[in-house]
C-alpha cells in the first residue's frame, strides 16, 4: 500500500477484546473509557494556570 | 401604541433583546469559579463540532471516490473521523462534569435538556456517518446495526443498509438538528449564566459554631443568591 501511515499500526487481525464474566468490550473502547476517566479526574484536580499562586 | 410597536418584527426584537441583552450574549468576563479545567470541555466539544462541520462540508463536496483514493481525501477523511472521536470524548467529560455539579439548578432545566437531547441526536448522526463510508467497514456496521434497528421496530423507517437514506440523514437532517440544539444550548447558557459549584455550607459540612472565628471571605466563591455570577473575574 502506498499510504505510509497504514504501516504504523497493523490492523489486519481480529479486534482484541476484554472479557470479564458477562462484560465484553473491545480493548480500544476500554482504553478510551479509562482515558476519559483519567482526563475527568485531572480536570477536577489540576490547578488552573491563571489562578495558580497567591492571587 | 405606535404602528411600529404592533409589528411582529419589533415585538420579536424587543423580546430577543430582553431575554439576551448584548452584554449577556457576548460577555467580556466570566464568574471566578470558571477558573477550573472542568469548565473547558463544553467549548472543546464546540470546537470539535466546528471541525466536524468544516471537514464534512469538504468531504460532501468531493464524494467517496475522492476521500477513499487521494491523499488529500484521506487527510480530510481522517480529520473528520478524529474530530468526531474528540467531540464525543470531550462531550462525555462535559456531561459528567455537569451531572455531578447538578447543572440544572437555578432555573437551568432547559440548558440541561437541550444539552442532553443534543447528545442523544449526535449518536445517530455519528452512526449514519459510519454506515456512509462506502467501504467494507460501513457494510459490516450497517449489517450489524440493522438487527438492532429491527429489534426496536424502526428498521422500516430507518434503513441503515440504504446508503442514500443514511447519507441524507448524515449530511443534512441530523447535523441540522445537532447544530440547532447546540445553538439553543449555548444561547440558554448565555441567558442563565454558567452554573455555580456547590458551596460547602450548602452540604452542611461547615456547621456554624460560636467558638469559630469569622472565616475570611473566599474570593472564588459566588453565593447561591447570585446564581448568574455577578461576581465576575475580569
Amino acid at each position: 500500500m502506498s499510504f505510509p501511515a497504514a504501516a504504523v499500526f497493523n490492523l489486519n487481525h481480529p479486534a482484541h477484546t476484554v472479557h470479564w464474566h458477562f462484560f465484553s468490550m473491545s480493548a480500544s473502547n476500554v482504553v478510551v473509557i479509562v482515558l476519559m476517566l483519567v482526563v475527568f479526574a485531572v480536570a477536577i484536580l489540576a490547578p488552573f494556570p491563571r489562578y495558580r499562586g497567591t492571587e | 401604541m405606535s404602528a411600529q410597536r404592533r409589528s411582529w418584527t419589533a415585538r420579536a426584537r424587543e423580546r430577543a433583546v430582553g431575554a439576551l441583552p448584548p452584554e449577556k450574549l457576548l460577555p467580556d468576563s466570566q464568574p471566578v469559579y470558571m477558573a477550573s479545567w472542568i469548565y473547558v470541555f463544553g467549548v472543546l466539544s464546540l470546537a470539535s463540532l466546528v471541525m466536524i462541520i468544516a471537514s464534512g462540508s469538504i468531504l460532501s463536496l468531493k464524494g467517496p471516490a475522492w476521500w477513499h483514493v487521494t491523499g488529500v481525501g484521506h487527510f480530510f477523511n481522517s480529520i473528520h473521523l478524529w474530530s468526531v472521536e474528540l467531540f464525543f470524548f470531550f462531550l462525555v467529560i462535559h456531561l459528567w462534569g455537569k451531572y455531578w455539579m447538578a447543572a440544572w439548578r437555578g432555573g437551568r432545566a432547559r440548558v440541561w435538556m437541550t444539552g442532553a437531547v443534543a447528545f442523544v441526536v449526535a449518536v445517530p448522526c455519528a452512526l449514519t456517518g459510519y454506515v456512509s463510508q462506502q467501504n467494507f467497514d460501513a457494510q459490516w456496521i450497517s449489517t450489524q446495526a440493522k438487527d438492532g434497528m429491527n429489534a426496536v421496530g424502526v428498521g422500516a423507517f430507518f434503513n441503515v443498509t440504504n446508503f442514500g437514506q443514511m447519507y441524507s440523514y448524515h449530511v443534512l437532517l441530523l447535523p441540522a438538528a445537532v447544530v440547532a440544539l447546540v445553538a439553543a444550548h449555548i444561547l440558554l447558557v448565555r441567558k442563565h449564566g454558567i452554573v455555580p459549584p456547590f458551596t460547602l455550607a450548602d452540604r452542611g459540612e461547615l456547621p456554624a459554631r460560636a467558638a469559630d472565628p469569622e472565616p475570611a471571605p473566599d474570593p472564588g466563591r459566588v453565593p447561591e443568591a447570585d446564581p448568574v455570577g455577578a461576581g465576575r473575574a475580569p
